[in-house]
């Protein structure tokens, strides 16, 4: 049952695909805001699976790369936006004696879709809705024998907000984004405690793929950007926070982050692939 | 400022932690629990780890240096007699090696040199020779870390097309990757056959295990060897090099030669203390087909040890007697080498 309510919420996000795929010339007239921000912060890193019997924590420095696109679709009459973010991140941590390292990778994907609610305040925008992301990494102990990594790979459904402030100081516009996103259900990987990744090429796959709710995992991401243009660029700054919890199969986990963030925006109009071809008359395109 | 202190609380970690400690208690308290909750073999053993705390706990003082505290800590560990338990700091590495330093060697390089000569082959981690006018085939495999791809294994037997029978030395081979001794075990297997099965903890009670799972071993797609084989060993040959053993005694055309090997059938994990020290320690028991355990050794089919006088003459009894066996050996395999 509880995969059957993740399918359909998996089928209507990708439905929500299809029927933009479908959208008609008025999408051209829809920009897209796009950024690609790198970040660096600290890690804080917590395994029971890499040291049983214990709750050592291991903390050091994170790198990121953070690459977001966002638009509006024709989803109700055009009050719909859609959020893509990918995430690659890299961290090195030491434990509290400092004479053990641990590295941690991760990757993820997410693809969001809020409804705007426009001019709350004045220069304020509320959106809200859902996204699903799908992600995967590693904790790596360089010292363990049979226990060295902790694999991680998890899918998610979540709960997103986000409020955007137009301001200006002094006749300088910015602009302000707070968005928090956190999952309240999915699926997720974990070994047991104890169990060697060798157990699982012998056939021993019991319960490594877990229903993930409030009940055994605690995810948060709270992210802040501020937009300032300057010349013909738009420079985003930022703050990304993020809290990863588990507690499965008897192993609890932590990956908390946070990281401080920069970037470049640009505000654009896709029209390649088929719209181009549509649109030749439209654009004069140095390459087609 | 409220405002940035109350961000700080909104995001930040709120989780108790552990932190570094030097504490010798509070080691001495951590080592204790990380074993407790998580060693495999206390009731295999026999070992009273309630007893222990009480025996050590009146050791271990709160003004004693690193140094004491380790050799503490490094004898409680050495209840267990256990090959796989080590406690590790920077400095030095607490160790029970009993199980073969006790023993008998019945390994000498130096005489095996006599053997393998100057003009053996090396393949991965496998040297091997050719021996008693080329009737015989000699691998030497010294550890289970050393690699072995499956062209190594190809390589390898295909230069003994022409043997009657080979020798598989494994003494002094210490264990390492379980994959290598799989790969290695299926060049010698006709059919899959089961091998053994597998536990781990599932919860922190001392006999808190999973049900044991079978595990098989399915027959190399590529060259495999049915003709004899006689497996050496001796006390040196532990953990992979055990669960390689375990294996390879089940095939008919394996005979084991040699001493008992060392054991060592629970799979290590690690854990760290607070003041860093790593700890290592058996977690994940393998059991035989019969659902024993192996963790004190496997006897050979045939028990023979070097004696004084080859050892004056720079023999090694156990290799000579190998190739005698299999030199006795008259029946014709029924297939010689497949998938050649």
């Amino acid at each position: 049952m509880k995969y059957s309510f993740l399918v359909f919420c998996t089928l209507f996000l990708l439905g929500r695909v299809s029927l933009m795929a479908q959208s008609g010339e008025n999408e051209a007239l829809c920009s897209v805001n796009g950024s690609t921000m790198i970040g660096i912060g600290g890690y804080n890193l917590r395994d029971t699976y890499l040291s049983p019997g214990t709750d050592i924590n291991y903390t050091g420095w994170v790198a990121r790369i953070l690459n977001e696109r966002m638009r509006v679709v024709r989803l109700a009459d055009y009050n719909v936006s859609r959020q893509q973010l990918i995430n690659v991140e890299f961290g090195s941590t030491r434990n509290a004696a400092g004479v053990a390292s641990e590295y941690a990778g991760f990757l993820d994907y997410s693809l969001g879709y809020h409804y705007r609610f426009l001019q709350v305040l004045p220069g304020l925008k509320v959106l809200t809705g859902a996204s699903a992301r799908l992600s995967g990494g590693f904790i790596y102990n360089t010292r363990n024998s049979n226990n060295p990594v902790s694999g991680k790979a998890d899918f998610d459904l979540n709960l997103s907000v986000m409020a955007i402030h137009n301001f200006e100081i002094k006749d300088f516009p910015l602009t302000f984004r707070y968005q928090a996103e956190m999952p309240f259900a999915g699926v997720f990987f974990s070994v047991h405690k104890g169990e060697p990744y060798y157990f699982l090429t012998q056939g021993s796959k019991n319960g490594i793929v877990r229903f993930g709710s409030f009940h055994n995992k605690f995810v948060m991401r709270n992210y802040f950007t501020l937009d300032v243009p300057m010349s013909d660029f738009t420079f985003r700054v930022g703050y990304l926070n993020n809290m990863y919890r588990t507690d499965v199969n008897h192993i609890k986990t932590h990956v908390l982050s946070n990281s401080f963030m920069v970037g470049v925006v640009k505000e654009f109009v896709s029209f390649s692939g088929k719209r181009l071809k549509r649109n030749v008359h439209r654009y004069r395109s140095g390459y087609y | 400022m409220k405002y940035l202190l109350l961000f700080c609380v909104l995001f930040s970690s709120c989780e108790k932690a552990t932190e570094y400690n030097s504490s010798p208690r509070d080691n001495f308290e951590a080592l204790w629990r990380i074993m407790d909750e998580n060693y495999c073999f206390f009731t295999f053993k026999d070992v009273d780890w309630d007893d222990v705390h009480e025996r050590y706990d009146r050791l271990v003082g709160d003004t004693m240096n690193q140094y004491e505290l380790f050799d503490i800590l490094g004898k409680m560990l050495a209840e267990v007699k256990d090959g796989h338990t080590n406690l590790i700091s920077s400095f030095d590495m607490s160790r029970y090696w009993a199980w073969y330093e006790d023993y008998p060697t019945n390994f000498y390089k130096e005489i095996q040199d006599n053997y393998l000569g100057t003009d053996y082959k090396i393949a991965g981690g496998m040297k091997y020779k050719r021996l008693a006018d080329d009737k015989i085939g000699y691998v030497y495999y010294g550890s289970f870390s050393n690699s072995v791809g499956e062209n190594n294994l190809d390589y390898m037997l295909t230069h003994f097309k022409d043997c009657k029978g080979l020798i598989f030395d494994v003494r002094d081979n210490g264990g390492g990757s379980m994959l290598y001794s799989d790969r290695i075990a299926s060049r010698f297997l006709e059919e899959r056959i089961l091998t053994g099965y597998t536990q781990y903890k599932k919860g922190n009670g001392h006999d808190d295990f999973t049900e044991p799972n079978p595990v098989y071993l399915s027959p190399s797609d590529r060259i495999r060897w049915l003709r004899p084989v006689i497996v050496l060993t001796n006390r040196h040959s532990y953990s992979a090099t055990n669960d390689f053993v375990n294996v390879m005694r089940l095939l008919p055309q394996v005979i084991v030669m040699g001493d008992r090997t060392g054991g060592g059938s629970g799979l290590p994990f690690s854990s760290e203390l607070p003041n860093g020290w790593s700890v290592r320690f058996s977690a994940c028991p393998v059991l035989d087909v019969n659902r024993q355990h192996t963790e004190f050794g496997i006897d050979p089919d045939t028990t023979v040890a070097i004696t004084r006088e080859d050892i004056m003459k720079g023999q090694d009894t156990i290799i000579e007697a190998a190739i005698e066996l299999l030199l006795m050996n008259k029946s014709t395999p029924i297939v010689a080498l497949q998938g050649t």
